[in-house]
């Protein structure tokens, strides 16, 4: 199993080291929250911030999500775990950040817990991988030979209810909706300015938690998220009703993986595949 | 007056409650509980240590539709929202979370306009407040001691409730609650040992410890007023907020609200929804011009109205301590942290 102490040491010390070589301005890791089982997303700018960081079972928050907020060109050192990798990957293929103002941290870690319900979400509610894609070092050692459930397996049950069943299941869990946006800010490929849901010419869906306005902006959200979703499933962590989003995300990202034979945030090469056209691509939606 | 009703038997006094009235009370949903309408008195559960949301909704729903019009029809045509004003009956409620009304008292029904849509629930309403079970331990989000209340405090309810084993005490505050408690028959008389017990768990609850920081409103509100230009604080305690609104969703004193015109076909309701300062859109002009376009100014902006500008203007703290925007948090920011880590700057 994962050493989650050895991995916090290695993060400080390289924290430490590249702060005071002056290669970045800032790293993105975990902090200290108001308790142990409650780590925070934390950004290290100065040595005496070292000694408040943290690694643990809880640290989940993909910190790709908060690389936009710096100004493009900012140095910037970056925790991440297999998931968090491909969210990086993917905003570099999307050019919203510049591989060379990177400095990757990759963590290889096993046995991430939902704070929540205290169960252990490396397949269900992300992407199944344990190591990093991409990394200019690693924090830890990478696992091998542990067995990785398939990230689609949760889809099974999904997948047997027909179109009018699964109409009526979003119907329902949409209704749950509060609005507060969480998914969105949680996402590290929401960054729009400004979300769609947030215009009012034209307004798009009232602001009512309620159908049609909550179909509205989860639909297009998740047709937003179309080859691009990294499946590192913050966006259901957040949810304060336990939206269970990441199986609409899942599902989309195995059907664009079956027809474009592509993962998101899987190379710095590949463009989205909603972006790109090849001639082999699959022609079944026309079906 | 102290009566009690075994906690098996309590759709019974649910189905009562529902003879006289609404009965809004907590119900097990998926992710937790939360106060509901209640239609099936089976349904209601007291088996919870604190709801998701917070009861506010109560009087103040996300939603509210104040009129149907039609499009270029005359102003008489339009159809203002009929409210249903049967009693109410608010069935669970926390002791933090009955202060909490009495603070949204203050914007709603007491200072400056009387909001007639707040004070008609409010008024139609019976509180039954309910104790923390204080054997239960205490969850580390909470912080009501520090603003002066505690698991077991009856005031501001019209009922109180404390539970006893397998047994449900209920006694009155309020004439109301008194008059009510007196007309439900599946309620026993309690027992003195019963009234003993009632009060004894009264005065314990004032032991049951939440996280608690010394707090006087004056210097709280000074401080926070001589770091707001401290930025480099603002943005350190905000630098993992995302901006999204479930602090104020869930919490039982945000007020702010929005009123929308939705129309379709010619046809429109204007309604109040909730709205959120931790929204980018919540201070957009229509010029264009946005004066909180950065995350911490939105941070500082929530936490300084509850711990300084609304005590420079009503004189209170605009918060009960619930613990619910630390707990629904995704990324754990804690506004009792940042309270206390506000007050170590120098």
């Amino acid at each position: 199993m994962t050493d989650f102490k050895k991995i916090e040491d290695k993060l400080k010390t390289e924290t430490k080291r590249l702060l005071e070589s002056g290669e970045v301005t800032v790293v993105l890791a975990y902090g200290k929250g108001f308790d142990e089982s409650h780590p925070m997303p934390y950004a290290a700018k100065t040595i005496a911030d070292v000694e408040n960081m943290v690694f643990n079972e809880y640290c989940n928050y993909n910190m790709a999500r908060y690389l936009v907020r710096y100004p493009q060109g900012t140095k910037i050192a970056i925790a991440v775990k297999a998931a968090d990798s491909r969210a990086v990957i993917q905003l570099i293929q999307e050019e919203k950040v510049k591989r060379e103002n990177l400095v990757i941290l990759g963590i290889p870690v096993q046995g991430m817990k939902n704070p929540k319900t205290g169960e252990i979400i490396d397949s269900k509610t992300t992407c199944g991988m344990y190591n990093p894609v991409l990394f200019d070092m690693l924090l830890g050692e990478e696992v091998h030979g542990a067995k990785s459930a398939s990230p689609y397996e949760v889809l099974s049950q999904y997948e047997e209810m027909d179109k009018d069943a699964r109409w009526e299941f979003w119907e329902k869990e949409l209704d749950k909706c509060i609005r507060c946006y969480a998914c969105r800010k949680a996402c590290p490929m929401c960054y729009c300015d400004p979300c769609f849901i947030d215009q009012s010419k034209p307004k798009w869906a009232d602001k009512a938690p309620q159908s049609p306005g909550n179909m509205m902006y989860h639909l297009t959200r998740f047709h937003h998220l179309a080859g691009r979703c990294i499946d590192c499933g913050e966006c259901s962590r957040a949810c304060p009703v336990d939206i269970p989003l990441y199986l609409f995300h899942k599902k989309v990202a195995k059907e664009c993986e079956e027809m474009f034979n592509q993962k998101a945030g899987m190379s710095i090469e590949d463009k989205p595949v909603l972006v790109d056209f090849r001639v082999e691509d699959s022609d079944k939606i026309l079906d | 007056m102290l009566k009690k009703i075994a906690i098996e038997n309590i759709s019974q006094l649910a189905s009562e409650l529902m003879e006289k009235g609404n009965l809004i009370a907590p119900v097990k949903e998926a992710s937790g509980h939360n106060f509901a309408q209640i239609s099936d008195p089976q349904r209601v559960d007291l088996n919870y240590y604190n709801t998701l949301m917070s009861p506010k909704s109560a009087f103040f729903p996300h939603k509210e539709d104040f009129v149907q019009y039609k499009v270029g029809k005359p102003l008489s045509e339009a159809e203002p929202t009929v409210l249903n004003l049967k009693p109410a009956f608010l069935f669970g409620v926390r002791p933090c979370d009955v202060k909490s009304f009495e603070i949204m008292d203050i914007h709603f029904n007491a200072a400056g306009i009387i909001d007639p849509y707040w004070r008609a629930r409010r008024e139609a309403a019976t509180i039954f407040g309910y104790a923390y079970d204080l054997s239960l331990p205490v969850d580390s989000a909470d912080f009501y001691n520090t603003l002066g209340i505690y698991a077991a405090d009856p005031e501001g309810s019209d009922i109180f409730m404390v539970k006893k084993e397998k047994e449900l005490l209920l006694k009155s505050i309020t004439p109301k609650g008194e008059k009510l408690l007196a007309a439900l028959s599946v309620l026993a008389d309690a027992s003195s040992a019963d009234e003993k017990y009632f009060e004894e768990y009264i005065k314990k609850g004032k032991e049951y410890k939440t996280r608690y920081t010394e707090v006087d409103s004056e210097v709280i509100a000074k401080k926070l007023e001589s770091v707001f230009d401290n930025t480099d604080f603002w943005t350190k305690v905000s630098t993992a907020c995302l901006s999204c609104g479930i602090c104020t969703f869930v919490c039982p004193n945000c007020y702010c609200f929005d009123i929308c015109d939705d129309t379709l076909f010619g046809k429109g309701i204007r309604s109040r929804v909730w709205d959120a300062c931790m929204f980018t859109d919540f201070t957009l002009e229509a010029s264009g011009h946005n004066p909180r376009t950065q995350v911490y100014q939105r941070l500082r902006q929530k936490i300084l109205h509850k711990y300084s500008y609304h005590i420079r203007k009503y004189g209170v703290i605009s918060c009960v301590g619930c613990g619910r925007c630390t707990r629904q948090c995704p990324v754990n920011i804690d506004i009792y942290s940042i309270i206390e880590a506000a007050m170590k700057v120098k």
